[in-house]
């Protein structure tokens, strides 16, 4: 596989890197991204739409989400269509939480997540008894009933939806204005390395394991002694709680949010990031994110295309490479002694 | 919430149920074959109806009826009916059968997770609507009157029109060749074998990819009638006009036990008919709410549907 | 008397209007290697998927070490004390051999999802178990210089063996092995049926479902016979072998071609 080999080659020096080298490598990663806003560079820089604001929506904002997402169709194989829900109410309470209450941006944050894990709960309970294709529909449809109940509620403002949505408050001496993007990309960053953090944490232990073996064979890792429930449900409240932090932090940057921001062409797209990057595996998701966002602002003339684009995508992945640019877990240390 | 309507309109909500209730189940009984044979929901079915009902839009354009006219004499309008239908029937059913050669073929043939299968669909689903979103400018397409919807009689306060007559009647047409088909040819028996054992049915001989493309092929011709039923009675489209009823087809089919065809038209009627009463009482705008709400209550409560099998633990 | 450690008592399980197992009562003891045989169709994996609650009987009772498995969701009779392998091997494919015993072994211990993620003290040590465990396993049956290839990738003999060791993570009251030997050559059959005493000798009971007529003989206990869904016979494997009814059985087929 020589498509491989950068990839191995890195996996090769990481493995054998001293905690030292790894710590100066994460570190020097993380400033990297934070810096990427004061790049000027004309082949990376987009047309029609600064590059700056690209970066906040959709790079950085996709990559959060899919990386949310990922918890649930790539670690768990649970197909959910019906993501963009979680992204709207997280949207919506920060609208509204700000309208009604005294409550800031920050202090609203730990409502937009809560609210969108008891979304989770309270779809995933039912819902997740079923079968995989059925359990799809049902996703799908509970993205499509949170739009229509938005559409036909006036109290929150019906099919014309809410404006005068406030930004954050500064922190930092960091002021969160409707001209510059940055902050926003950096607030989105930030949140996006906590989530990577919790993400990496846990695949890497028992509920990791508990995941990976329900996406392999439901039946068996109950066998095994696994609590599918639980492990599905707890995949669905952690993507919840992404997608509602995404949407609070979107609604605080565009000031003003409608239904029909949120169809279900969005959770195919955020779908689309984590099957083109490669489901499970965190970094190839960001690398689907980055490309998907990217590629359609770089060429604007794709742009009007990307859902076309994005459908025959997820067909010729599944047909000829169906884990991804970026496979989860290719390396293997191959013992041979006994 | 009115619900005196439900009874000094009942028979006018029960007419249009039954005219809903066929066009979900030609859409329906797709759903339930394709279950049938591959044990796998056909996500981009929905699109397969949709191009019929497209078709049916140009056919009618190509022979210049652009919409202004009056409705057509009934033997013209038997003549272009046949001809759309067909035609509809034709392209959806090509288009059911090139759909399972790309999207699905090969991942069945690799043994490829389930996951997969259903993620190709919705990317084949998602693309054929952009493209059809592209090519109708992502607007409305109304389809010219053809036929005269004025009152033909009067039943108990229901107004019957002829529209209504032929789908119903056309629908019934349909259903009575369908049973033939399933249990009087090979084509049939060849479906009944592979969807009770696709391994045994092998041995038997039977060309198991052969049969699951006649198989699309039926759906897809069932889907293409239903689409002309569709654009006469309802007489508009879009390029996303096959979610909504994807979603009733496939609640229809669930609610009858999918991979059972019986039951994909008992179902089809039952939705039908539960959609005109309770759009009565709520109002149109929470239709497909109630749908949803049927189908996540169906699937909880007595998942195998009314008349299906043990689907949920199938084998281990 | 040694103590039962499963108890299937009055078993009814029927499919639609087929009635699968009728009246079977069956038991595994303490330290012995039980044997479940039958011609082909007789209903030994559904005892199987009954045990391990994937479906309910219409009638009988469950019990493990005494207690009722009735109504409980695999998982807890998992934890219970019942473990199994399947006739066609369903392993963890994209799951390192080691990460396949160690799911299994997680079941044991009561760490939580936060927990995990803060990385609390209680999760570490349970986390250093699981693993300890794992590797402890791999080594007892041979595979630890395997232990981080994808499952999938492991040769077929290794794949019914990591099958084993995973089911005793779960540190089962009876290990229930179905078919273990299908597609073993007779070397391979009688290493794995020296595996199969070394896991009785460590404690386990075992409850075996298999074809191969002498590795059954060699190994077992006791041997439970079924036939169309009912227990025609059960003794030592002498016994068995000169039951007439149960030599009826399996050349049921040449019976009916005379």
């Amino acid at each position: 596989m020589a498509k491989l080999n950068l990839r191995d080659k890195f996996g090769d020096w990481w493995d054998g890197a001293s905690p030292f080298s790894r710590t100066v490598f994460r570190i020097l990663a993380v400033l990297a991204a934070y810096a990427i806003p004061f790049l000027k560079n004309p082949i990376i820089d987009t047309p029609e739409t600064s590059f700056n604001s690209v970066l906040f929506y959709p790079l950085v904002m996709f990559s959060l989400m899919a990386v949310g997402l990922n918890v649930v169709v790539g670690k768990s194989g649970i197909l959910d269509l019906g993501y963009v829900a979680f992204f709207a109410i997280g949207a919506y309470t920060h609208a509204i939480l700000s309208a009604h209450t005294g409550l800031n941006f920050w202090e609203i944050i730990p409502f937009a997540m809560g609210f969108a894990m008891f979304a989770g709960v309270i779809l995933g309970l039912p819902a997740l008894r079923l079968r995989g294709d059925y359990l799809a529909i049902i996703t799908l449809g509970f993205g499509e009933i949170v739009r229509i109940i938005a559409v036909n509620t006036e109290a929150i403002g019906g099919a014309a939806g809410l404006t005068d949505i406030p930004g954050p408050s500064s922190v930092f001496g960091i002021e969160f204005t409707v001209m510059d993007p940055r902050p926003y990309y950096w607030l989105t960053l930030t949140a996006m390395l906590f989530v990577i953090w919790g993400v990496l944490r846990l695949s890497h232990r028992k509920p990791g394991r508990a995941w990976e073996a329900i996406r392999e064979d439901e039946d068996v890792a109950e066998f095994m002694g696994v609590s599918t429930l639980k492990y599905k449900l707890w995949a669905f409240i952690i993507g919840g709680a992404v997608g509602g932090l995404a949407g609070a932090i979107f609604a605080s940057n565009i000031r003003s949010i409608q239904p029909e921001l949120f169809t279900l062409n969005l959770s195919i797209m955020i779908l689309a990031c984590v099957v083109l990057g490669g489901m499970g595996n965190i970094w190839g998701v960001i690398l689907g994110a980055v490309l998907l966002g990217y590629i359609p602002e770089k060429l604007r003339f794709l742009s009007d295309y990307r859902i076309i684009f994005f459908g025959l995508l997820m067909v010729v992945m599944m047909n000829i490479r169906p884990n991804g640019l970026l496979p989860r877990k290719k390396r293997e240390v191959v013992g041979d002694k006994s | 919430m009115d619900f005196s309507i439900l009874v000094s309109d009942f028979w006018a909500l029960t007419i249009d149920g039954l005219v809903v209730g066929a066009i979900i189940a030609l859409v329906s009984l797709g759903y339930t074959l394709v279950y049938g044979v591959l044990r796998l929901i056909n996500f981009a079915h929905s699109e397969i109806f949709m191009i019929g009902t497209m078709t049916c839009y140009w056919v009618v354009q190509r022979f210049g009826f652009t919409g202004y006219e009056d409705p057509l004499p009934l033997w013209k309008f038997a003549g272009l009916f046949l001809l759309f239908g067909f035609a509809a029937a034709v392209v959806s059913g090509v288009a059911a059968v090139i759909l399972e050669i790309v999207a699905y073929r090969r991942l069945r043939v690799l043994g490829a997770s389930r996951l997969s299968s259903l993620i190709s669909a919705i990317g084949a689903s998602f693309f054929l609507v952009e493209v059809f979103q592209k090519i109708s400018g992502a607007k409305n397409l109304d389809f010219p009157r053809l036929i005269s919807k004025d009152t033909l009689f009067e039943f108990q306060n229901a107004y019957i029109t002829q529209d209504k007559l032929l789908v119903i009647v056309g629908a019934a047409v349909i259903f009575y060749i369908l049973n033939r088909v399933i249990h009087h040819t090979k084509l049939g028996l060849g479906i009944r074998a592979v969807s009770q054992d696709e391994r045994a049915s092998i041995l038997m001989g039977v060309n198991v990819n052969r049969i699951i493309s006649y198989t699309f092929l039926l759906g897809g011709v069932l889907a293409g009638f239903g689409s002309a039923f569709y654009m006469v009675f309802y007489e508009t489209t879009k390029a996303n006009v096959g979610f909504l009823i994807g979603i009733s087809a496939f609640t229809a089919a669930v609610l009858g036990g999918i991979g059972n065809v019986k039951g994909a038209l008992y179902g089809s009627f039952a939705l039908g008919l539960f959609q005109q009463y309770t759009s009565a009482v709520l109002g149109y705008n929470w239709k497909d709410v109630v749908t949803f709400v049927i189908l996540v209550f169906v699937l909880l409560v007595k998942p195998t549907g009314l008349f299906g099998e043990a689907l949920q633990k199938a084998r281990v | 008397m040694s103590t039962k450690l499963l108890e299937v008592k009055n078993l009814v399980v029927k499919f639609g209007g087929v009635t699968a197992l009728d009246n079977v009562n069956l038991h595994v003891n303490q330290g012995e290697i039980a044997a479940l045989i039958g011609p082909n169709g007789a209903g030994k994996t559904t005892v199987f998927n009954i045990v391990t609650g994937y479906y309910t009987p219409a009638e009988g009772e469950i019990l493990v070490d005494g207690k009722s498995m009735l109504g409980l969701r695999p998982y807890k009779i998992a934890r219970a004390g019942l473990a199994r392998t399947f006739q066609n091997i369903r392993l963890f494919g994209d799951m390192t051999a080691v990460e396949n015993v160690a799911t299994a072994a997680d079941a044991l211990n009561k760490s939580g999802l936060v927990g995990s993620l803060f990385g609390v003290p209680r999760s570490r040590r349970d986390e250093k178990a699981s693993m300890e465990k794992a590797h402890e396993l791999l080594k007892f049956i041979g595979l630890d210089h395997r232990a981080l290839q994808m499952a999938k990738n492991l040769p077929y003999g290794d794949q019914r063996r990591l099958e084993i060791a995973r089911a005793l993570a779960l540190n089962p009251k009876v290990l229930l092995l179905d078919e273990p030997a299908a597609g073993f050559n007779p070397q391979e059959k009688v290493e794995l049926g020296e595996l199969i005493r070394k896991i009785r000798d460590r404690g386990f009971a075992v409850l075996l479902i298999e074809h191969d007529m002498s590795l059954v003989m060699d190994i077992s206990d006791r041997v439970s016979v079924l036939d169309f869904g009912q227990k025609i016979a059960e003794g030592t494997p002498v016994e068995i072998q000169n039951n007439q009814r149960v030599i009826d059985a399996y050349l049921g087929v040449a019976e009916d071609a005379s």
